[in-house]
């Protein structure tokens, strides 16, 4: 009789194939790259609330009786600010630092933090004085603060 | 002897669409940040280590106003631009100091029909003057608008100062 041999089929090796997965991972890769390089900076905000039933709303001029006044004076052409902390000036010109420090030593001696602070700007004052000042206030540790009507130049 | 040939399995690759599909995403998602990055101009906000980083949807019913500084000079007057809704997309819109006070009151007036407290977002440029800033403020107080939010750049206390 005869036998007929029989033979295993030779094994195949399945090769997945990777270049498609490589394409979408570097497609993603390059995604998050430039997500991350666009919001480098990061915004805050700073709130506050104005007293409603005055001000310019109800036409009538309205007196704020602060705990604190901050007062910018422009000098030279914007290039610098003069502050005011309740009608002293402070020895150094541009120092937020020492007006900071100055407000946390009201604080500590017994001053209220939700009494008002008011910030009164001569017009040409630069807007990153005035939010600097803001921004003492809020880290010396006061929690209502104010803008007055500014002054003529 | 005609045999029918094997039924062959269709075999869709995905993959190249998907390839396409990401790029044509990113794309947009570039294409968009360089369009509103455009109509702000150049504006860059003042440094602040007491910001809060707050999500815009927390901020409730909000309008955003853009200040951008005059010239040294005076010759140029400073630009309020405003995000606003045009039906299809927010559109940014330059308003003189007259148009402030008439769109933020038609805001507070839209938000006290619907029981809603208005906040008015303002983004003024780091070199803007208090004067040139002073206009939104008043525009707000005009409009009763109360809650007023000061965009600033986030940085560390160390870091912070004009």
């Amino acid at each position: 009789m005869k036998t007929r041999k029989r033979t295993l089929e030779p094994a195949t090796e399945s090769i997945p194939n990777l270049a498609p997965m490589v394409d979408v991972i570097m497609v993603l890769l390059v995604f998050f790259l430039l997500g991350a390089t666009l919001n480098l900076s990061e915004e805050g905000t700073l709130q506050t609330e104005l007293d409603p039933s005055s001000g310019p709303g109800e036409g009538v001029a309205f007196e704020v009786i602060p705990s604190v006044e901050i007062g910018l004076i422009n000098v030279g052409d914007g290039d610098g600010v003069e502050i005011m902390l309740n009608n002293v000036t402070l020895p150094e010109a541009d120092s937020f630092a020492a007006l900071r420090d100055s407000m946390r030593a009201r604080l500590l001696g017994g001053s209220d933090p939700t009494n008002p602070v008011t910030i009164t700007a001569q017009t040409g004052v630069r807007w990153k004085y005035v939010i600097a000042a803001m921004d003492a206030a809020l880290r010396a540790g006061f929690k209502n603060v104010q803008f007055g009507v500014s002054v003529a130049e | 002897m005609f045999r029918m040939p094997k039924p062959a399995a269709m075999d869709l690759n995905l993959a190249p669409m998907v390839d396409v599909m990401m790029c044509l995403i990113i794309f947009f998602l570039i294409a968009s940040e360089i369009v509103s990055a455009e109509n702000l101009k150049k504006l860059v906000l003042p440094d602040a280590a007491a910001a809060e980083t707050v999500d815009k949807s927390e901020l409730g019913w909000r309008v955003t106003i853009n200040v951008l500084p005059g010239s040294e000079d005076g010759g140029t007057p400073a630009e309020y631009v405003v995000g606003e809704w045009d039906g299809q997309q927010v559109v940014q819109r330059e308003r003189t100091p007259e148009e402030l006070d008439e769109l933020l009151a038609a805001h507070a007036k839209r938000a006290e029909q619907a029981g809603q407290q208005l906040r008015c977002v303002i983004r003024a440029d780091r070199e803007a003057r208090y004067a040139e800033v002073e206009v939104v403020m008043r525009a707000a107080a005009k409009a009763k608008i109360a809650n007023l939010v000061f965009a600033a750049e986030k940085v560390s206390a160390e870091e912070a100062g004009p």
